[in-house]
C-alpha cells in the first residue's frame, strides 16, 4: 500500500496541477496558445483571449475551489457528527439556500447590491437561516449533540423542500424552470466577480479546518474520550460547524447545490490515505477540486447547444464509481 | 509544584440531578495521591456518574469538586487532562486510526495551541513507544485499531491513558468485556503501575477490588454507603448492604486477604 504522504504528493497533487493547467484549453471552441500572452487587449485573438481569461480561467478556478470546499465540508461534517452519511447538504444548508432562491424567484425580486444578484443574496440568506435554525434548535434542547444536530438538519431540510415544492406548484412555468435549473447546480454563472465573491468563504473555511486538524481527529473518537484528552468538545464542534457551513453557503450561493462531491470524495480519500485528518484534509481538497473541475469541463463541452448542469454529471459519474469502490473494498 | 498536592481529589457535598432524577446525593470524599480506590455498587448506583463528575465531564456545582485544592471549574479542559486520564469501559466502535496514531492523540493537552503534528512531538513519541514496549504491544504499533481483539484494544486504551502522563487515572470497568485470561493480563498491568499513580476504578469484580486496592467505596442509590479500606469493606454485612445479596467470605490461601464467593 502507498503511504498517505506519497499518495498526496505523487498522485493527487500532480493530478490537480495537470487539471488546472489543461482544463482551460478544453471546450466547445479550440483556443490558440497565444491567448496566454495576449491578455484581453485588442489583438487578432481578442475573442479567444476573452474566452480564455474572462470565462475559462475563472470557471476552472471556481470549480477547483468549489470542489475543494464541498469535499472538505463532507470530511468535516462526517467527522464532527461521526456519521458517514453526513454532508453539509444533509444539514439543510443547501435546502436553506434553495428556499431563499425559490422565494426570490417566486416573488420576482430583482435587486442587486454591490454587484451581488438577488438570487445570490437570497441563497446566502437562506443558508444562514438554516445554519441559525440548526444551531439554535440544537442549543435549545440543551445539548449540542451530533445526533440532535443531524436530525434537526434533516428535519429542516425536508421542511424547506416541501415549501420549495409548494412554491413551484403555485408559481408559473418559467419560474418553475428557473427554480429547477438552479436546484440542479451548475457553474455557468462563473466569472471573475463570482470567483471573488466565493473565495473568502472557501479560503477561510479551509484555513480554519487545517488549523483544527488534530481536533478533528479527536472529535471523530467520541465526546468523553476527546474531552478527557483535553479537547473543548462543544466549542470546537461549533467552530467547525459554523466555519464549514459558511463556506458551503458561499459555494451554494454561486454554484447552486452540487451534490455528491461532499459525500463521494471524502470516502474515496479515506480509502486512499486513511482517516487521519493530517492527510485526509489535503487529499480531499486536491481530489475534490480535481473531480469537480473534470466534471464541469465535461458538462460544458458535451453539447454545443446547451450546457449540462454539472450536478447531473457529478452524480452520474460519481455514483457508479463510488459503488464500484465500495464493492471492491468489501470483497478484499 | 508538590506532586502529591497537585493530584489530590476532594469532593464536598456533591449532588447531581439529570432529567429530574437525583443521580448523586451529597457525596463527600478525599482521595490522596497514589491511593488505589475501587468503586463498587449495583447497576444504577451512580458509579459512572461519580467518575464522570470527577473528570469534569458533567456540570456540577462550582466548588463541590476540587483538584489540588482548586475548584475543578477553574481548570481548563487541557489542564484537567494533564492531571487526570480516563480509561473508558471500551474504546469507541470503529476507531479509524492506527494504534500509534490513536495513542499520540492522548498527548493533545500537552501540545494544544502549538502547530505541531504527531510526527513533531518527539518527546511524546518516545514516551508512547516506551509504554507500548512495556505493555508488550509493539507488534500492534502500526495496526488499525479496528482489527484488534477486545484485550488488545483495552491495552491500547490503557497505553493512551499512560501516554497522557497524568498522575491520576480513572477507569470505568476496564475488564468488563474481557475473557478471564485477558482480564488477568489487564489487572496485572494496572497492578504493576507506579505506586505514585492514583488509580480510581469502577468495577464489578469484587475480588480484584478486595485483593488489589487500598480502599473501596460502596455506592448505593447515589450515595457512598461505605467508604473504608478494602480489608474492612469485604464483609458479608457490607456486601449485603451494598448489593442486597448474601455472599460468603473466605481468606485468600496465600495473602489471607478476604475473598468473595457466591453463597449458593
Amino acid at each position: 500500500m502507498i503511504s498517505p504522504r506519497k499518495s498526496i504528493y505523487a498522485i493527487l497533487l500532480p493530478l490537480a496541477v495537470v487539471t488546472l493547467c489543461v482544463m482551460p484549453w478544453i471546450g466547445q471552441k479550440a483556443l490558440p496558445w497565444e491567448v496566454i500572452t495576449s491578455g484581453t487587449h485588442h489583438t487578432d485573438h481578442s475573442v479567444d483571449a476573452l474566452i480564455f481569461w474572462q470565462i475559462r480561467i475563472p470557471r476552472v478556478l471556481l470549480s477547483m475551489l468549489a470542489g475543494m470546499g464541498l469535499s472538505l465540508g463532507g470530511v468535516v461534517f462526517q467527522s464532527i457528527f461521526r456519521n458517514p452519511l453526513a454532508t453539509p447538504f444533509t444539514l439543510g444548508i443547501a435546502g436553506g439556500a434553495s428556499l431563499g432562491v425559490t422565494v426570490a424567484i417566486f416573488l420576482g425580486i430583482h435587486i442587486s447590491l454591490l454587484g451581488i444578484s438577488s438570487t445570490a443574496m437570497a441563497a446566502l440568506l437562506g443558508a444562514l437561516l438554516s445554519i441559525a435554525l440548526v444551531y439554535g434548535l440544537a442549543r435549545a434542547t440543551g445539548k449540542l449533540e451530533p445526533t440532535t444536530m443531524l436530525l434537526t438538519g434533516v428535519a429542516i431540510s425536508f421542511f424547506f423542500s416541501s415549501i420549495i415544492l409548494l412554491l413551484q406548484y403555485l408559481g408559473d412555468m418559467s419560474d418553475s424552470f428557473r427554480i429547477i435549473h438552479w436546484l440542479m447546480g451548475d457553474l455557468s454563472r462563473a466569472n471573475p466577480d463570482s470567483l471573488l465573491q466565493m473565495s473568502p468563504f472557501v479560503i477561510s473555511g479551509i484555513l480554519i479546518t487545517v488549523l483544527l486538524h488534530k481536533e478533528l481527529n479527536l472529535l471523530s473518537l467520541n465526546d468523553d474520550l476527546a474531552a478527557s484528552y483535553g479537547l473543548q468538545v462543544e466549542k470546537t464542534r461549533m467552530t467547525l460547524f459554523i466555519a464549514v457551513s459558511l463556506m458551503i453557503a458561499g459555494i451554494v450561493t454561486v454554484c447552486g447545490p452540487i451534490g455528491f462531491v461532499g459525500i463521494m470524495v471524502p470516502h474515496v480519500c479515506r480509502l486512499i490515505v486513511g482517516a487521519n485528518h493530517r492527510y485526509l484534509i489535503p487529499a480531499s481538497l486536491l481530489l475534490g477540486g480535481t473531480f469537480l473541475t473534470l466534471c464541469d469541463t465535461l458538462a460544458r463541452s458535451m453539447s454545443a447547444s446547451a450546457e449540462v448542469p454539472v450536478g447531473i454529471i457529478t452524480a452520474l459519474l460519481g455514483g457508479p464509481f463510488f459503488l464500484a469502490l465500495l464493492f471492491r473494498k468489501s470483497s478484499v | 509544584m508538590d506532586k502529591n498536592k497537585s493530584s489530590t481529589i476532594s469532593v464536598e457535598n456533591l449532588s447531581y440531578r439529570a432529567k429530574g432524577k437525583l443521580l448523586l446525593r451529597d457525596i463527600s470524599l478525599s482521595i490522596p495521591a497514589g491511593e488505589r480506590v475501587a468503586i463498587v455498587g449495583a447497576n444504577g448506583a451512580g458509579k459512572t456518574t461519580l467518575i464522570r463528575s470527577l473528570l469534569g465531564l458533567i456540570p456540577t456545582e462550582k466548588s463541590s469538586i476540587k483538584l489540588s485544592g482548586e475548584a475543578i471549574s477553574s481548570y481548563s479542559r487541557s489542564d484537567i487532562a494533564k492531571l487526570i486520564s480516563y480509561v473508558p469501559q471500551q474504546l469507541p466502535e470503529n476507531i479509524p486510526f492506527s494504534v500509534i496514531e490513536f495513542i499520540m492523540m492522548s498527548r493533545y493537552a500537552r501540545n494544544v495551541g502549538q502547530l505541531t503534528t504527531s510526527s513533531n512531538d518527539p518527546q511524546g513519541e518516545s514516551i508512547a513507544m516506551g509504554i507500548i514496549q512495556s505493555l508488550n504491544i509493539e507488534h500492534l504499533t502500526h495496526q488499525a485499531i479496528a482489527t484488534l481483539s477486545g484485550g488488545e484494544k483495552q491495552k491500547v486504551n490503557i497505553a493512551a491513558a499512560l501516554t497522557q502522563q497524568a498522575p491520576i487515572i480513572i477507569l470505568d470497568e476496564p475488564t468488563a468485556h474481557l475473557d478471564p485470561k485477558q482480564r488477568e493480563s489487564i489487572q496485572q498491568l494496572l497492578h504493576n503501575l507506579s505506586r505514585e499513580t492514583t488509580l480510581i476504578t469502577v468495577t464489578h469484580d469484587l475480588n480484584w477490588a478486595s485483593l488489589h486496592f487500598d480502599r473501596i467505596l460502596g455506592m448505593l442509590k447515589g450515595t457512598i454507603a461505605i467508604d473504608t479500606t478494602s480489608a474492612a469493606f469485604t464483609t458479608a454485612e457490607n456486601l449485603q448492604r451494598v448489593f442486597d445479596t448474601t455472599w460468603q467470605i473466605e481468606p485468600h490461601p496465600e495473602t489471607g486477604k478476604p475473598m468473595v464467593l457466591p453463597s449458593y
